[in-house]
């Protein structure tokens, strides 16, 4: 009845939508862990010559106490004729941040903490993470550009695809309402065609994410980040497809709707 | 006799241009009326206002239980579903077959398919349309369509049948059977509103003309 052409381009606006929130929604995942993973393994080390709480350091992150114990039993061996019981010794803290600093925002924090009177030294590394995780934010900034163009280029397709069922349907649903049709009957084979366009895309969409997400290129990148990442495909693809019957459903809908 | 259709200081307008003038007239269950007038003297405008399309600019219309001035959607469906209504252009789904097209007041009416389909075989070949089920509108005659739009017309056994010029242009043999199939409806006890320009000649039951002429309306006797 309704020729593959008028199928298509809901079906191609339905896949690209969803694809792009699943690679969006992948991302933003991966870039979180990624993160996270960086924050649990970078430190800075600060010498002070007190006690420190975490007030000390205004609450930037948790302290945790350098035992160096066995560094001092070695110089002591290795220099037995100095007195060590006569020099005080400084402290020696592991600063964990809450978040992570962009590297001007680590200098910051350095100054900040070098300020302090008891604070005598901060030990940072520029780590090659840091590089990494400011690589993946500007890839993030220009995949997020990308899925919103894809987003607002579905969403135009998708107004195409009203235009085309409304020449397709309207005159159809206009007989049908002159002989007292409801709604729902009128609607009916649209929302069959809606039903069956979600279900195609859905189905392709499906398939292309098994594809990309088994490429041994996705599989390599997420083990070289080090992160423990798992898609979990049920409830992504239960998402797309709640998303999809949504789209397709509100677009056949507003063609039964704004018929005339 | 009750009283189906009445029309008190009606009035009926395109965009302020008046093409019935506060005119008042009445449609009696069972009645067989004619609606004549000249082209372009407002036949097919009364008959749109019937069955709601155009809404009385003022005055007042009224079927049935039904106030036509201010009709609710659902109220104007239902008032349509009791209807049935040969327009001039016949408006068959071009995209269905000349079965289903019949078939579609008693879909619209959830009779099941089965037996809408058998309903709709035997109302076809009322019309002598049988050989004709499974085409396309656009594969049949001027006269064919006619009778099939006609056919969709009367399947649900509707209490009035409006029918806008339905035998102007068909041969003699559709036009007697159309003709017939009227008046085997009002012989049922449907009431029958034909807008025409003329009436048959040879046409031997009772009927009453309503004749349309700048813009009053008007009983003949
Ligand atoms: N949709 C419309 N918009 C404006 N004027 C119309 C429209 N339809 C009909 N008319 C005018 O209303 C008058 C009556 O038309 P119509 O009811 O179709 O006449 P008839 O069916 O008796 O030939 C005509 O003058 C026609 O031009
Ligand atoms: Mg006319």
């Amino acid at each position: 009845m309704s020729s593959l052409k008028s199928h298509f381009t809901l079906i191609l606006a339905l896949i690209s939508i969803l694809f792009s929130i699943f690679l969006f929604k992948t991302f933003s995942q991966i870039l979180y862990k990624y993160k996270q993973n960086i924050i649990d393994n970078y430190s800075i080390v600060i010498v002070s010559t007190k006690q420190l709480s975490p007030n000390d350091v205004d609450n930037l992150g948790t302290l945790k106490q350098i035992n160096i114990n066995n560094e001092l039993k070695k110089l002591k061996q290795k220099y037995p004729n100095i007195d060590f019981s006569n020099i005080t010794l400084p402290y020696f803290y592991k600063l964990k941040l809450n978040t992570l600093p962009s590297p001007k925002e680590l200098e910051n924090i350095k100054n900040e903490l070098l300020n302090k009177p008891f604070i005598k030294k901060v030990m940072t590394k520029s780590s090659a993470q840091t590089k990494i995780y400011n690589l993946l934010m500007l890839l993030e900034i220009i995949t997020k550009t990308f899925m919103y163009l894809i987003g607002i280029l579905g969403f135009l397709l998708i107004l195409k695809q009203l235009e085309v069922w409304k020449l397709l349907h309207n005159e159809r649903m206009y007989i049908m309402e002159l002989f007292g049709a409801p709604f729902w009957f009128r609607g009916a084979a649209l929302f069959k065609i809606a039903f069956i366009d979600s279900l195609i895309s859905l189905i392709i969409t499906f398939i292309l994410i098994i594809f990309v997400t088994n490429l041994t290129i996705f599989q390599k990148v997420i083990n070289d980040l080090g992160i423990n990442y798992q898609i979990d495909y049920l409830k992504d693809f239960g998402l797309l497809f709640v998303i999809s019957f949504i789209i397709s459903f509100i677009s056949s809908i507003l063609v039964v709707i704004g018929k005339k | 006799m009750g009283k189906l259709v009445v029309a008190n200081n009606l009035t009926l307008t395109y965009e302020n241009n008046p093409v019935i003038k506060s005119s008042n007239f009445t449609i009696n269950s069972g009645d067989f009326v004619f609606l004549t007038g000249v082209s372009g003297s407002g036949k097919t405008t009364i008959i749109k206002s019937l069955y709601g399309e155009l809404k009385p600019h003022s005055g007042n219309l009224r079927i049935g239980e039904f106030n036509l001035f201010n009709i609710s959607k659902s109220k104007l469906s239902t008032l349509r579903k009791h209807l049935g209504i040969v327009f001039q252009d016949f408006k068959l789904i071009p995209e269905w077959n000349i079965l289903k097209n019949v078939m579609l007041p008693l879909l619209i009416a959830g009779v099941n398919k089965n037996e809408a389909e058998q309903r709709a075989m035997e109302y076809l070949s009322r019309v002598k349309l049988s050989h004709k089920a499974d085409k396309f509108p656009a594969e049949l005659s001027g006269g064919e369509q006619q009778r099939a739009a006609i056919a969709r017309a009367t399947i649900h056994n509707p209490v009035m049948i409006l029918a806008d010029e339905p035998i102007s242009g068909l041969d003699e043999y559709s036009a007697s059977l159309v003709m017939d199939l009227f008046i085997k409806a009002n012989q049922k006890g449907i009431t029958i509103v034909i807008a025409s320009h003329s009436i048959p000649t040879e046409f031997s039951i009772n009927f009453r003309q309503l004749h349309i002429e700048k813009g009053k309306i008007y009983e003949l006797a």
